[in-house]
């Protein structure tokens, strides 16, 4: 029994605009936790419904790091509730197209789950999106995929 | 019989350089350039394929270039790099590192394994005056940790006006975003202040907010007010240079505007590249404690 992406996938999900504003992100983020099912990517399309990239936790944490922190380690007296409110202040003022992630390696609905696992494993991804006559579809998470292959265990 | 005589002596490329590197395909376009300068903060991304040797490096001074070229977002990046990249070993002194940078006006190098081609990590002058920060909060001279009864200073510390720039570039606010690209290229310098008639300091633009202003199809007539970041962050000439180090660290900020006095004109700037060319800690006592004559 041939077994594809399709089977896995999620065909209910959010996405954004490159043009969202982050906090638009953000809200995403924090709603989906209050629904119980927590997310942490979230598909960018743009205006002709393609795909142009993908928005993670990451890149938001990415954002928040200081650009010096390195250096930190060697300086004890930092105030640090300033300096996190500092940087998630500055974060308003991004877009999601600024910090998404450009390159998004996607499935089919056609790709055989043993094709989406190896990509996962080697590419050290949680969520593939699955594009379909060039439109998103679905989105394969690593926890479907998990949960998947232990039902037949 | 050679004289060692400041605090990197001895030290290596590979001691203060960061390892994580961020490479760019040739074909990919400007726009994915600009993004991934915002998203990892930094001045300039390598331009390559995987496992090859890196063809060339594109900076914003570069992007900044394109945009006011005509260039589309949707140019190739391998069109405005600068190629080949300059490479160092890291095994290099950083005195040598330093004096590379120096001599070719550059702000980075790529420490480069000589066996292999690929890039172990790389320099820039942010990293030195990390190292040397390093190096002034463990010693028992440093302002910070000299304690109340010693803290009559029996050494003389660098002052923020010892090794600020004293030319500063700035515009008003009406001042259109060509002009201050045209300054900022013209200058070399990072940023740009934006001042009022009175010489006070309203805001900054920076090679970055003009990077951002290109991705986001800003006008370049837009006016400088429009488009600046505030507040400025500023210091005082008479700051220890320490502590001017100290908060550029944490505000996460390349440069401070240097002021005489509150409310007066600013008279100069400081930035990390001038911490760095400073060669040593932020007094005087480590260069006279580490000098020592070394034998052939």
């Amino acid at each position: 029994m041939k077994t594809t992406a399709k089977d896995v996938m999620v065909t209910s999900f959010k996405t954004l605009s490159p043009d969202s504003p982050i906090t638009e992100a953000l809200e995403i983020f924090k709603s989906s936790k209050q629904d119980g099912k927590t997310i942490f990517g979230i598909m960018v399309i743009d205006k002709n419904g393609s795909i142009a990239g993908m928005i993670s936790m990451y890149d938001i944490l990415l954002i928040l790091l200081p650009k010096h922190v390195k250096i930190w380690g060697n300086i004890s007296d930092i105030e640090i509730n300033g300096i996190i409110e500092r940087a998630t202040s500055k974060l308003k003022n991004y877009f999601v197209g600024d910090i998404m992630t450009p390159k998004v390696i996607s499935v089919t609905p056609e790709t055989h789950l043993m094709m989406v696992l190896d990509i996962m494993i080697k590419k050290h991804v949680r969520r593939l999106p699955v594009i379909s006559n060039g439109e998103a579809v679905g989105m394969v998470y690593i926890s479907d995929l998990f949960n998947h292959f232990l039902e037949r265990v | 019989m050679k004289i060692l005589k400041d605090t990197l002596t001895g030290l290596k490329v590979r001691d203060a350089m960061r390892k994580q590197l961020i490479m760019l395909d040739p074909g990919d376009t400007i726009d994915c350039g600009i993004q991934y300068l915002i998203k990892y903060k930094i001045n300039a991304i390598l331009v390559g394929k995987d496992g090859q040797k890196p063809l060339g490096v594109v900076s914003k001074t570069d992007i900044m270039g394109a945009w006011y070229s005509g260039f589309a977002l949707s140019t190739p990046i391998e069109m405005i790099m600068n190629s080949p990249p300059f490479f160092c070993s890291p095994d290099d002194t950083l005195n040598s590192a330093l004096d590379t940078m120096k001599s070719n006006r550059i702000y980075r190098l790529y420490a480069l394994r000589p066996d292999s081609n690929t890039i172990e990590g790389i320099i820039a002058y942010p990293d030195i005056v990390g190292l040397l920060y390093h190096y002034c909060s463990n010693c028992d001279q440093g302002i910070f940790n000299k304690t109340e009864a010693l803290h009559k200073d029996r050494v003389k510390r660098y002052k923020v006006h010892e090794i600020m720039t004293k030319q500063v570039e700035s515009c008003n606010e009406q001042t259109p975003l060509e002009s201050v690209v045209e300054i900022l290229w013209g200058s070399r310098f990072g940023a740009i202040l934006v001042s009022d008639d009175k010489n006070y300091p309203k805001g900054v633009i920076s090679k970055t907010d003009v990077t951002f202003c290109y991705r986001h199809g800003y006008d370049m007539s837009v006016t400088a007010g429009k488009i600046m970041s505030t507040p400025v962050a500023l210091c005082y000439e008479k700051d220890p240079v320490e502590s001017a180090i100290k908060s550029m660290i944490l505000k996460d900020l390349h440069r401070m505007f240097v002021i005489p006095k509150k409310h007066q004109a600013v008279s100069g700037v400081i930035s990390l590249t001038d911490a760095a060319r400073l060669r040593s800690g932020s007094c005087h006592a480590c260069i006279s404690s580490r000098i020592r004559i070394d034998d052939d």
